[in-house]
């Protein structure tokens, strides 16, 4: 054994999870503190719900507090509004994103809107927890975003971790918060065995109480020559292209932004005026998008001038097509960053 | 040193398990009982725990076949 | 033959045809996601909705309709558009996520559209039925007798757009059928788990409309009832609801390791074969064995091109994601 060896030391043991996991052990630490939070939503009964998000759960609490129900969204996210008006707190699952088309009316003229119709005397505080993103072929209907759709509306708080740590404190701070928060969730990082994970959303999480807070932005990896603003698996890519960036002597700043809504400027612009350069990157449609709001708070600001026009990389503004072929190119990825930066970099630094 | 097992009597013989995830890397500090990794047989998903505390040295990588019996990794 | 016998070899042909397009679907469904199953990889990614068991539910209503009668149906579509006559070779194309499928790939085994016979399909539950009344609309208002379909599932029935569906094709008289295929299943929660009533045919009264329970799986028992639908609609009474008791043999979607059915349910629904159970009827009622191992084998061989074309397929290019998201 050489004399390194010895001197090695391990690395802190981590307690990793999931984000299914860390949503589940969230909501559960939560309904065992509380005991007026209940549980709604198709198939997160016995089944824990399709990714995962409340295994376990209806063995615990049982039918009273753990509820499925029929496929009634309207109904049934509107009788949450309702129970979230009279004292309990509700957690609700809308399976996929792309299902609001059939309830929407209960979110965001109900939900958010019951506190502002009420002068505040009325409050809503319900979690929507709902499954985003696609990358996996489940076409147009099933692999949606939509962030900019939900954190366009006001009254609602929107929350998209990137990692088991914030997925847990997120929804902590999600059931405790007295307003509707929409917790989504990214298909590609939930852990789920049978479709693919994006390693890096598997992190350390603190077996006991704590949390994220609501519209505080992180910065997940720190560099001078440009921002990276991400959210949920356009985190990741960013720090997989964050590697290659390194190579070529470009250290990226990487934001994850963490909430939607309110989004964190002020962290996002602070960093821009380091770096002088900001690109966007987000799977959702590119017009009208969380890209478009970021660039246009960094534009507003005193920051003076960038050192070169800012860039968002989004998907198109096409239904997400099902071929794998025709998906994946069309959807942001690590090289297409790589290669954004590049550009915006040219010859100077 | 403990051995990670793949466990006995858990699925139908002739069903085919494949370890799906790590969920640490080789080389991470784990504590007994994390969850270390993830198994799937057909449809089902099986979560492994760690037997002790200490290093994990992961020997079978993910999306491989694996067997009841079989150890896929220790904890030095 | 007379046209009744013509009829019945038809719908048992299409059942064959069914589930033979399923039994290969499953092979290269599993293609690539193996040893792990990962949805994501293979030659055809994504979620796979088999419709195995529910064949008779399709060839009892498709053989009362015309090209230019309308259907709309669900995720589960596979056995509803091989009876209406879609295309086969586009259809498995388009599941294979090739340039000359349906929608050159864009749409995928849930979003298939063949305008010629006028069967769509789309994901969200109960969305279809809306698009049915309009369709069946458009042909009353012209002048028509085309009927339209709209197929769904026992789950759907609790879904608000349901209930509008059903309401404004009453109002309208619209000349559509609503056609339940009760699986007892929506994922994993059992029908008597989220449905106020045991038969959601008595919810038709709701609607000033006939409602019909078929029980069994058949598809003499079912081409009888909707019989009747489709007569009334085309004589411009208006709409009618079928609810039929049907089977699912698979999950609900490939992949699903089914822990919510009881013990031992799925082998009873196996033995409850409603392809076999056909045939040896149609034996018993006189046909020859020759005529249905003729019709087997004719088939399959159309299943096999469909295959065959699919996977010679070329895939679309890249670029081609940005074409007709406008006409």
């Amino acid at each position: 054994m050489s004399s390194s060896d010895t001197q090695k030391t391990a690395p802190p043991a981590e307690r990793r999870l999931t984000i299914a996991k860390a949503m589940s052990e969230a909501i559960g630490q939560e309904m065992e503190r509380d005991p007026s939070v209940i549980l709604l939503g198709e198939d997160i009964g016995k089944m824990g719900g399709v990714f995962g998000t409340t295994t376990g759960l209806f063995d615990q609490f049982g039918t009273d507090r753990v509820k499925d129900t029929p496929i009634s969204e309207t109904a049934f996210i509107g009788a949450a509004v309702g129970m979230a008006a009279s004292g309990m707190r509700p957690i609700v699952e809308l399976m996929f994103v792309d299902f609001f088309g059939v309830c929407m009316d209960a979110i965001y003229n109900l939900a958010a809107k019951q506190s502002y119709f009420s002068g505040g005397k009325v409050a809503c505080p319900m979690v929507l927890m709902t499954s985003v993103g696609g990358g996996y072929g489940d076409a147009g209907q099933h692999s949606q975003c939509l962030y900019a759709t939900f954190g366009h509306l006001p009254g609602m708080k929107v929350v998209m971790p990137s990692n088991a740590h914030d997925a847990k404190g997120l929804m902590l701070s999600a059931v405790r918060d007295d307003n509707p928060v929409i917790f989504m969730f990214h298909k590609a990082l939930q852990g789920m065995g049978w479709l693919g994970t994006i390693a890096g959303s598997i992190s350390d999480t603190p077996e006991g109480d704590y949390d994220v807070p609501i519209g505080k932005a992180n910065i997940v990896r720190e560099g001078s020559n440009v921002t990276i603003v991400g959210l949920g698996a356009t985190v990741h890519h960013a720090l997989e292209a964050a590697v290659k960036l390194a190579d070529a002597g470009i250290e990226a700043e990487i934001i994850d932004l963490r909430t939607i809504a309110p989004l964190d400027r002020k962290t996002v612009i602070q960093s821009v005026s380091k770096t002088g350069r900001l690109l966007v990157v987000d799977d959702d449609y590119l017009s009208f998008g969380v890209g478009a709001e970021v660039i246009a708070s960094v534009c507003e600001s005193d920051i003076g001038p960038l050192k070169c026009p800012p860039q968002r990389i989004a998907h198109p503004d096409i239904p997400i097509p099902f071929s794998p072929v025709l998906e994946h190119s069309v959807l942001p990825n690590a090289e297409k960053i790589r290669n954004g930066i590049l550009s915006m970099i040219g010859d100077q630094k | 040193m403990t051995d990670i097992i793949v466990p006995r009597g858990q699925w139908e013989e002739d069903q085919e398990a494949a370890l799906a995830t790590w969920i640490y890397d080789d080389g991470a500090t784990v504590q007994a009982g994390n969850i270390v990794c993830e198994i799937m047989v057909e449809k089902t998903s099986f979560e492994l725990t760690a037997p002790a505390d200490g290093i994990l040295d992961i020997e079978v990588a993910e999306d491989q076949v694996v067997t009841p019996g079989q150890i896929i990794g220790t904890i030095v | 033959m007379n046209s009744n016998e013509n009829r019945r070899l038809w719908m048992y042909a299409n059942m064959v045809k069914s589930r033979y397009f399923e039994d290969l679907i499953k092979p290269a469904y599993f293609e690539g996601k193996s040893p792990v199953f990962n949805m994501a990889k293979g030659p055809i990614p994504g979620e796979m909705h088999l419709s195995d068991g529910q064949e008779p539910c399709a060839v009892g209503l498709c053989a009362h309709l015309r090209n230019s009668d309308t259907v709309t149906a669900t995720h589960r579509p596979h056995h509803i558009a091989i009876a209406k006559g879609v295309d086969l070779n586009a259809m498995a194309a388009e599941i294979f996520g090739k340039k000359d499928g349906l929608a050159g790939g864009r749409g995928g085994h849930m979003h298939l559209f063949d305008p010629a016979v006028n069967f769509s399909c789309s994901g969200i539950i109960a969305q279809g039925l809306g698009p049915a009344v309009g369709a069946a609309m458009a042909t009353k208002l012209a002048g028509d007798d085309a009927v339209a379909v709209a197929f769904l599932g026992e789950g759907a029935a609790n879904q608000g757009a349901f209930h509008e569906a059903l309401n404004l094709a009453s109002v309208w008289k619209a000349p559509v059928i609503f056609v339940i295929e009760d699986n007892r299943y929506g994922i994993s929660v059992s029908k008597s788990d989220c449905t106020a009533v045991e038969s959601n045919a008595v919810r038709a009264a709701a609607y000033d409309m006939p409602g019909h329970h078929v029980a069994g799986n058949d598809p003499d028992a079912i081409f009888e009832i909707a019989g009747e639908a489709v007569h009334r609609a085309r004589s411009g009474e208006g709409p009618s609801l079928i609810e039929i008791e049907t089977s699912r043999l698979e999950g609900h979607f490939m992949g699903d390791p089914e822990g919510y059915r009881p013990d031992g349910e799925v082998e009873r629904l196996k033995e409850l074969d409603p392809i076999p159970k056909y045939r040896a009827r149609l034996l018993a009622d006189g046909f020859e064995e020759a005529d249905l191992e003729r019709a087997e084998q004719d088939a399959r061989d159309i299943v096999d091109q469909a295959f065959s074309f699919a996977r010679e397929n070329q895939y679309p290019e890249p670029e081609e994601a940005y074409d007709h998201v406008f006409v």
